[in-house]
């Protein structure tokens, strides 16, 4: 049964939610990539455009 | 404090999208020479355009080498004139303002984008580099013949422009 089974103590920095950091990671570039593409793709290549 | 290793790494990545959303504007500003649509145009008395020293006579005017100014009236549910002719290579000004209710001013498939506002003069400075032909469209509801208003730009050839009036 699940409360006879033995539990282990870690400390802080031993808990390491790589698949977190996995998501955010995938996240985080596709947010970069799409603000390039938005910005530099669409926006700044959409010339002509406001000078003045 | 702790902070976990990851959590800093979370931190730090958030802070650089902060500084890289600001820091591409910025180029973008400085870099690029993008400028947003000012109230540098001034008013105008939108009750007697045609009394006006500007919008009395919308046109195309040379004001310097490569230089040209274009003087846009929209009305319910046209632009005048139409169509504007200017040469490539050149840098254009454009003075537009409205004889009647709120309309837009849009290049189609360019960031050359404005709103047009009775009594508002919209100023929008624009590099015409290369000979093309774009269409004007309305982009704010201004009424039932909305969908019809349009109006053509036309970027000729440098050597094919025959001046203010063709």
């Amino acid at each position: 049964m699940a409360t006879d089974r033995e539990m282990e103590e870690i400390g802080h920095d031993e808990f390491d939610p790589v698949g977190t950091l996995t998501l955010i990671t995938v996240y985080f570039l596709i947010l970069v990539g799409m603000w390039v593409l938005t910005y530099f793709v669409e926006f700044l290549g959409n010339g002509p455009t406001v000078v003045g | 404090m702790n902070v976990h290793t990851y959590e800093k790494i979370w931190l730090v990545a958030s802070l650089f999208l902060i500084v890289g959303f600001i820091a591409t504007v910025v180029y973008g500003a400085a870099g690029a020479g993008i400028a947003m649509v000012d109230a540098s145009g001034g008013t105008v008395d939108s009750t007697s355009l045609s009394e006006n020293e500007r919008f009395g006579e919308p046109g195309v005017e040379r004001v310097g080498d490569g230089e040209y100014e274009v003087t846009v009236v929209a009305r319910q549910f046209m632009y005048q004139p139409d169509p504007i002719r200017v040469p490539a290579d050149s840098r254009v000004t454009f003075y537009v303002t409205s004889a009647d209710v709120i309309h837009g001013f849009q290049v189609v498939g360019t960031n050359v984008n404005t709103m047009v506002i009775p009594g508002q003069v919209a100023k929008i400075t624009v590099d015409f580099d290369e000979p093309a032909e774009y269409g004007i469209i309305c982009n704010e509801y201004c009424g039932q013949g909305h969908h019809d208003m349009e109006g053509k730009l036309v970027v000729v050839p440098e050597d094919e422009y025959g001046g203010d009036d063709a």
